[in-house]
């Protein structure tokens, strides 16, 4: 718990926010980060909240990442309430946005949070995070983006493989 | 018997002997057909099959043999067989979830498999080479496979300290640790928690009505349909008092002795009559009211009901208790007392001393009794009166009885201990050594321990432990946190495994001591590890801040982090107390490296700041997260008078490592150079705001500011 103090001040500090602007339209969060942060194990499709998202041991650890780092700029809703994405020139996608996403490869998107959009001829307001977070960690973000990509996210298949997608 | 016949059998033995070689074969036979059949033969042929189904079938095979695998860990006793049927464990290539088990590879975990083995996370038994007797709890084994949905009860066994790879865990450690469980129970790696109010002198402060239906109903707020249970506890808002199965009888002598209970008189302050006779009368006492009790940020501690869309839902803090309905128990002497020195009535509440005037004192009292109550609180409550000495006598046995002072002081009566069983080795417990009585349910300990906690007489009718109403997460978090419960490590070697929890503990001498005290500092912050998490740690302060800063800061505070709203209140603090809490601040609260004097800003010029500001807008886009002005993101800091606010020192050490001044900072480190990092310094260090005071002179301006703080 301690070790989320960043988190957790700022889903507490939205409580106000609620308190005194009647019109907000975001559900009040919990008080503590991970009354908000939902299950461990699963995530509510974001195009479809009643349906529940199976999460693996990676994913799991993915989601915990996205929910510290990365939900400001890749989801409209975030644990403070409002969202920083629309701030942003380009928008970014959102992180389920399988039109998007499904296309670009795992090394593709390694590389992408890892040198930051700059590195690549995207835009910088996407940082870089290879010297915040590890590797496995970049990589089990990637995986979250995976299980949570709507239309869902199809693994290439290998080449001669019996277990190809059909 | 003549001698032709000696050495020959007759027919009838040479048949015996036939047959029973028959048999002797066939016995003999079965043994090799029962070890070729065996079920982890099966698994070994079944991933044969199926590697050569595959195009990497080489790199599949390369180390198979049909015989048992085993991981032996003499040191940390461990024998694990599980890989001789879950042969693809160790196999990146077999990790996609279109992998059928058991071959499917281990997701990548920060522990290498080998040095580890399975069972010290997983449980189950280790040796076997049965599905069944590896996973399951069979005569000999009780200590069956832990579902994947606990398995962080695991990391808890050895990380007695939070870790990150395991929130669900220290979800479960925090509600312990809130709930008090320890004022009962026996447990390890859990914080103390605070107690429940000392209650010496309860009998001033509400009726015996009230305490009669709190005993009933330990929560006030309902929701549309009339239940009690607001939101269950999602929010760790609610009442933090459970709720025991007593008797009519039980609750009339409880609330009769708790009503008796004055052990020192209330301070009756009289609010001058000036003020009184002014305000009386006006229209806008309790609206003003309201807006003082929002501006001294009642709510940053204390949540409120609000009921919206039909929904009833407790919005603010957890530190304090819920106000809902505070004017409809209080007694307004009580009240007025309290809000003046809260330390005399409950010497280690975390409330602090706010500097009153009369003014806001009579009206933030009047819009408490008037506002925050219910007319209808007591409705079911029967008029009790003055309770008699037998009641009186039978609440005093009560309250040892059922464990009331186990979380209550009372009279200086230091709280009870071990009123419940001790659970530092629950975790391990086998389930014939748990009681289910007559309960249904499976017998294992998961289900032993979800029921005990959902329903505790369910397993036990006898039971004395109350009743909490639990949401479907909070109850696994709490089953996880009692499953680490492992008692200590079976042998020496896993002893130095442990990693244990750092004590902490903060002291504050000289002058600073009483300000800290009085306003509580550390109920919110915290300080070298030690104090609250809902306010920004403040180790480091006076490396980051400049002493001026925070003077004007404590006397007149503004919110910096514009995706947070502002929750510190405002004290009222006199000049003296903010200076001296600045002093402090500035000078013992140093990050070692970090010293604020070690810049010297003289050599900044305009020419470094003006190259500083383009790598900010143009080659970095800070603006991404940060305002300056009116544009920019509010992930990080509004940097708006960062030239005022943070130290020098402190800016060039944050670009060049974020995370080594602040662990857990979202801010992604970068690649500046030293260069840039004084350019970005020197152009940070030119944006200055004269202070603004915080004009807050009516709703509507209070409304706008929260709003332009959250846009
Ligand atoms: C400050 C806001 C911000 C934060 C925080 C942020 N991103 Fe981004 N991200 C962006 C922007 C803007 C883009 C679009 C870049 C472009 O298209 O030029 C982007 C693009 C991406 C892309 C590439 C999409 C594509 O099609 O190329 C990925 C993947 C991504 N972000 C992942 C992450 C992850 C993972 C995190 C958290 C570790 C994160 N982002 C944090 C702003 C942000």
């Amino acid at each position: 718990m301690r070790k989320k103090l960043i988190p957790a001040i700022l889903l507490v500090s939205s409580v106000p926010a609620i308190l005194f602007s009647a019109g907000c339209k975001k559900e009040p969060p919990g008080n503590s980060a991970t009354a908000t942060f939902g299950a461990y194990d699963t995530e509510p499709d974001w195009n479809d909240t009643s349906k529940l998202i199976k999460l693996g041991y990676a994913e799991s650890q993915g989601k915990h990442i996205f929910y510290t780092y990365c939900v400001w700029c890749h989801a409209d809703a975030t644990p403070a309430g409002p969202s920083n994405r629309s701030n942003l020139t380009p928008m970014p996608p959102l992180l389920n946005d399988g039109d998007k996403l499904n296309g670009e490869s795992d090394e593709y998107l390694q590389n992408m949070i890892t040198l930051g959009g700059g590195a690549l001829g995207k835009s910088e307001m996407m940082p870089p995070y290879g010297k915040t977070l590890t590797p496995e960690e970049i990589k089990s973000v990637i995986a979250f983006a995976r299980a949570i990509a709507q239309p869902p996210y199809q693994k290439p298949g290998r080449p001669g493989s019996a277990y190809a997608p059909k | 018997m003549p001698a032709e016949d000696m050495g020959k059998l007759s027919d009838k033995l040479r048949l015996t002997f036939a047959v029973s070689t028959v048999v002797c074969v066939l016995v003999l036979a079965i043994s090799p057909v029962k070890d070729f059949r065996a079920e982890w033969k099966h698994y070994k042929r079944a991933y044969v099959k199926f590697a050569q189904g595959r195009s990497d079938t080489k790199r599949l095979l390369g180390d198979y043999t049909m015989e048992i695998d085993q991981i032996w860990l003499p040191t940390m006793n461990v024998t694990d067989r599980c890989m001789t049927c879950h042969q693809g464990i160790a196999q990146p290539s077999l990790a996609d979830s279109s992998v059928p088990q058991p071959f499917r590879a281990h997701p990548s975990i920060p522990h290498n498999i080998r040095e580890w083995g399975c069972t010290i996370c997983h449980r189950g038994q280790g040796p076997a080479t049965e599905v069944a007797e590896a996973h399951k709890t069979t005569l000999a084994w009780e200590q069956p496979l832990l579902p994947a949905r606990f398995l962080q009860a695991s990391c808890g066994s050895c990380h007695q300290a939070d870790i990150k790879e395991a929130p669900q865990l220290a979800r479960g450690r925090e509600l312990l640790s809130y709930l008090n469980c320890q004022g009962c129970h026996r447990l390890n790696t859990v914080d103390r928690s605070r107690l429940g109010p000392d209650l010496s002198s309860v009998g001033y402060k509400v009726s015996r009505e009230w305490i009669y239906k709190w005993l009933k109903e330990p929560r006030t707020v309902l929701d549309k349909d009339g239940n009690t249970t607001v939101n269950g506890y999602e929010n760790g808002d609610e009442s933090r008092m459970p709720k025991f199965r007593l008797k009519e009888e039980e609750i009339r002598a409880l609330s009769g002795f708790l009503s008796v209970q004055k052990a020192k008189p209330i301070e009756v302050y009289k609010i001058n009559p000036a003020v009184v006779s002014a305000w009386s009368k006006n229209p806008e006492l309790l609206s003003q009211g309201e807006l003082r009790f929002r501006q001294m940020m009642c709510t940053t501690c204390h949540p409120l009901a609000v009921t919206r869309a039909g929904e009833t839902k407790l919005i603010g803090g957890n530190i304090g208790p819920e106000l809902t309905k505070i004017g409809s128990k209080v007694n307004k002497a009580w009240l007025i007392a309290w809000l003046r020195d809260p330390k005399s009535y409950l010497p280690n509440t975390s409330m602090p001393q706010y500097r009153w005037s009369d003014e806001d004192l009579y009206k933030v009292s009047e819009y408490v009794t008037s506002k925050l109550s219910d007319s209808d609180l007591f409705s079911n409550v029967p008029q009790l009166g003055a309770p008699t000495e037998e009641e009186i006598q039978t609440g005093k046995r009560l309250f040892t009885d059922k464990g009331c002072s186990s979380c209550h002081v009372l009279n200086g009566a230091p709280t009870q201990k071990d009123f419940g069983p001790d659970l530092t080795a629950l975790g391990r417990k086998n389930a014939s050594e748990l009681e289910f009585s007559k309960s249904k349910i499976e017998r294992n300990l998961v289900s032993y321990i979800q029921a005990k906690l959902q329903d505790p007489v369910s397993v036990n009718p006898a039971a004395r432990m109350p009743q909490y109403s639990w949401n479907q997460e909070d109850l696994d978090a709490v089953t996880t946190a009692l499953l680490s419960q492992t008692g200590p490590p079976p042998t020496s070697a896993l002893q130095h495994l442990v990693i244990p929890k750092k004590e902490t503990a903060f002291q504050v001498v000289g002058a600073f001591a009483q300000v800290f005290e009085r306003y509580k500092c550390y109920a919110c912050h915290r300080f070298n590890g030690y104090g609250g998490t809902l306010a920004p740690d403040l180790s480091y302060e006076g490396s980051r801040a400049q002493k001026k800063w925070i003077a004007e800061f404590l006397k007149n505070p503004q919110t910096i982090r514009p995706a947070l709203i502002l929750r510190m209140p405002q004290f009222n603090m006199s000049d003296k107390d903010a200076q001296v809490a600045a002093e402090y601040l500035s000078l013992v609260l140093q990050k070692p490296d970090v010293d604020p004097e070690s810049v010297d800003v003289r050599q900044f010029t305009p020419a470094m700041a003006a190259k500083g500001k383009q790598l900010y807008e143009v080659k970095y886009e800070c603006q991404s997260c940060h305002t300056i002005g009116a544009t920019g993101g509010y992930v990080g800091p509004n940097l708006n008078n960062a030239g005022n606010w943070l130290t020098p020192a402190w800016i060039e050490a944050w670009l060049r490592n974020p995370q080594a001044l602040l662990p857990d900072t979202l801010e992604p480190r970068r690649n500046f150079t030293e260069e840039e990092i004084r350019a970005l310094t020197a152009y940070l260090l030119t944006l200055r705001t004269g202070i603004k005071t915080q004009s807050v002179k009516s709703a509507g301006n209070l409304h706008s500011l929260a709003q332009g703080a959250g846009r």
